[in-house]
């Protein structure tokens, strides 16, 4: 290799580094008033906005941090009040509950709702909110959620799923554009393998996939479009997975779907 | 665009951010960072594509890192020795060094692994004590000889520990690390707790905390420096775990100095260690 040709690389690489963009696609706001590590937590959105910036981060898919205790109406309602004043940096995720008890806008209203509100996805905490996610309780509003292929999100851990409610989601579901999130530090190839493979509309958010080259293996196996930068904030910062993301041993253009143009796929329904 | 912790000319995150890794040679690297907490081999509950030697030291050369210190998987749960594990280092020997696995329900290797120390060089480093996953608690008779043998060397001991956990929390450890005042703690995981840290290193002088886990999660590293000070804490990633490159990052993204962040890839050890081991 000549020097000419490694100057002309680092220059290269320099220019894609520049122009490389992160979309957070899994981040919250407000306090979870039930985890002890809630002084951490990011309470409003002017602080969320100093963090990307600090961090190289230029939008966000945020959900209430809260919703598990505070509930879904007054979750929905809240975070979309604090994030209007900044529609073209962050986007908001509302969740739903059963269809019958009329609590949030009906499926005849939501997307128009959504749209009204910079929504850009859905989420469901059904073990807090006590409830049972199958086609009995959200079957009229999925198969609309599915046939306009907006994203839903299925979160582990924080008191919320396990890899078996998962599983049952996408067994009920199996059209839906869901994106699984907070997958925990422990590898969990075993677990979310086997859903790539078989739901071609499900994707993973990053922020707790840690596996030593494990994105460059998943990406090569199911398809870089599959998985998605995601910071975790605020349990996790933005910047950790960062660096693992620029670093992927992945084709440029893979790693631009994986930081940012994925995200921007899905939420183009919208 | 702000000026992010990425690309702000000159700073050690600037250095790791623009360089290809995988094009400019391995001796350019802005620091040597030593990662002080590895493992190796297949776990029961995880899959691990790249948990041998060969493919985890890709992975080590590719991410900058000057030495991995691990315990092999099976040598702490399984019947594998650590004789086995020094000939694994002994292949890779730029970058692979290792603690001697002691497990407390194995008296027997303990003993003889002991006796075989000296022809474990240069590849051994210290000891390895888990006692959370065996669940033994750190002061107990079991782990005598393993620590007196450390303390007569002033060998380094990586313990893993845990908040909380009666077997390697912080009241155990602090009875232990004041008990074995010419040993090298390496607190793994530093409790995953930066308040317990922070309790034991107000304590003591002989305690080094390492970071395997932590970071990546949102204000940790600032906390620990803050608490326990950037001169005493290490890097470790639990290698095939984690990745490298997210560990680092977490480190490079945190609000602390450059000098600090230096202080944790490598100047600690460095000053502990020495370079050529
Ligand atoms: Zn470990």
């Amino acid at each position: 290799m000549t020097s000419e040709t490694l100057e002309q690389k680092r220059a290269a690489r320099k220019e894609w580094l520049s122009k490389l963009e992160f979309f957070d696609a899994f981040c919250s706001l407000y306090i979870d008033n039930n985890s002890e590590e809630f002084e951490s937590a990011i309470a409003s959105p002017e602080k969320l906005l100093a963090e990307m910036d600090r961090n190289g981060v230029s939008r966000a898919v945020v959900y209430h941090g809260n919703t598990g205790m505070v509930g879904a109406a007054y979750a929905n309602n809240e975070l979309a009040e604090g994030i209007k004043a900044y529609s073209d940096r962050l986007t908001g995720v509302w969740s739903i509950l059963p269809e019958q008890c009329h609590e949030l806008p009906d499926v005849e209203h939501i997307f128009v709702a959504m749209k009204e509100n910079n929504i850009g996805a859905l989420t469901l905490y059904p073990t807090w909110h006590r409830w049972i996610p199958n086609k009995l309780t959200i079957g009229r509003l999925m198969e609309a959620v599915a046939a306009r292929k907006v994203p839903v999100y299925l979160p582990l851990g924080n008191g919320e799923g396990s890899w078996k409610w998962v599983y049952d989601f996408m067994k009920e579901f199996p059209t839906a554009t869901t994106i699984v999130a907070t997958l925990g530090l422990w590898g969990s190839d075993r677990n979310l393998r086997p859903l790539l493979e078989n739901y071609p509309n499900l994707h993973a958010e990053m922020s707790q996939y840690w596996v030593p080259e494990g994105i460059t293996d998943m990406a090569k196996i199911y398809g870089a479009d599959r998985l998605l930068y995601g910071s975790g904030m605020p349990k996790m910062g933005f910047g950790s997975t960062m660096l693992s993301i620029v670093n992927l041993q992945l084709p440029e253009g893979d790693i631009e779907k994986i930081a940012s143009g994925n995200i921007k796929r899905l939420l183009a329904w919208n | 665009m702000v000026t992010s912790v990425w690309n702000k000319p000159g700073t050690i995150a600037n250095a790791f951010w623009e360089r290809g890794w995988d094009f400019e040679a391995p001796e350019t690297a802005p620091l040597p960072v030593y990662d002080m907490h590895g493992h190796m081999g297949s776990h029961n509950a995880i899959y691990f594509a790249r948990c041998d030697a060969p493919e985890m030291v890709k992975h080590l050369k590719r991410s900058g890192i000057r030495r991995l210190v691990f315990s092999h998987h099976h040598a702490l749960w399984g019947e594998f020795r650590n004789a086995q594990v020094r000939d694994i280092c002994s292949q890779f020997p730029d970058v692979l060094r290792f603690y001697v696995a002691i497990n407390p329900h194995r008296p027997q290797y303990i003993e003889e692994d002991l006796k075989l120390y000296d022809s474990f060089k240069p590849y051994v480093v210290g000891l390895k004590i888990l006692a959370g996953y065996h669940k033994v608690v750190v002061t107990d008779k079991r782990y005598e000889k393993a620590m007196e043998f450390a303390a007569e060397r002033k060998l380094p001991v990586l313990f893993h520990t845990w908040n909380g956990c009666p077997f390697n929390g912080l009241d155990p450890m602090t009875q232990l690390c004041k008990r074995y005042p010419t040993v090298t703690f390496f607190i793994g995981h530093s409790f995953s707790n930066w308040q317990a840290a922070k309790k034991l290193a107000d304590q003591t002088e002989n305690t080094y905390f390492e970071l395997t886990s932590l970071p990546g999660q949102y204000g940790m590293i600032e906390h620990l420096v803050q608490e326990v000070g950037s001169k005493r804490i290490i890097f470790g990633t639990d290698m095939p775990w984690f990745d490298e490159f997210q560990h680092i990052g977490g480190i490079l993204s945190a609000e602390i100095s450059d000098e600090a962040k230096k202080d944790i890839l490598c100047g600690n050890i460095e000053r502990l260690l020495g370079k050529d081991w």
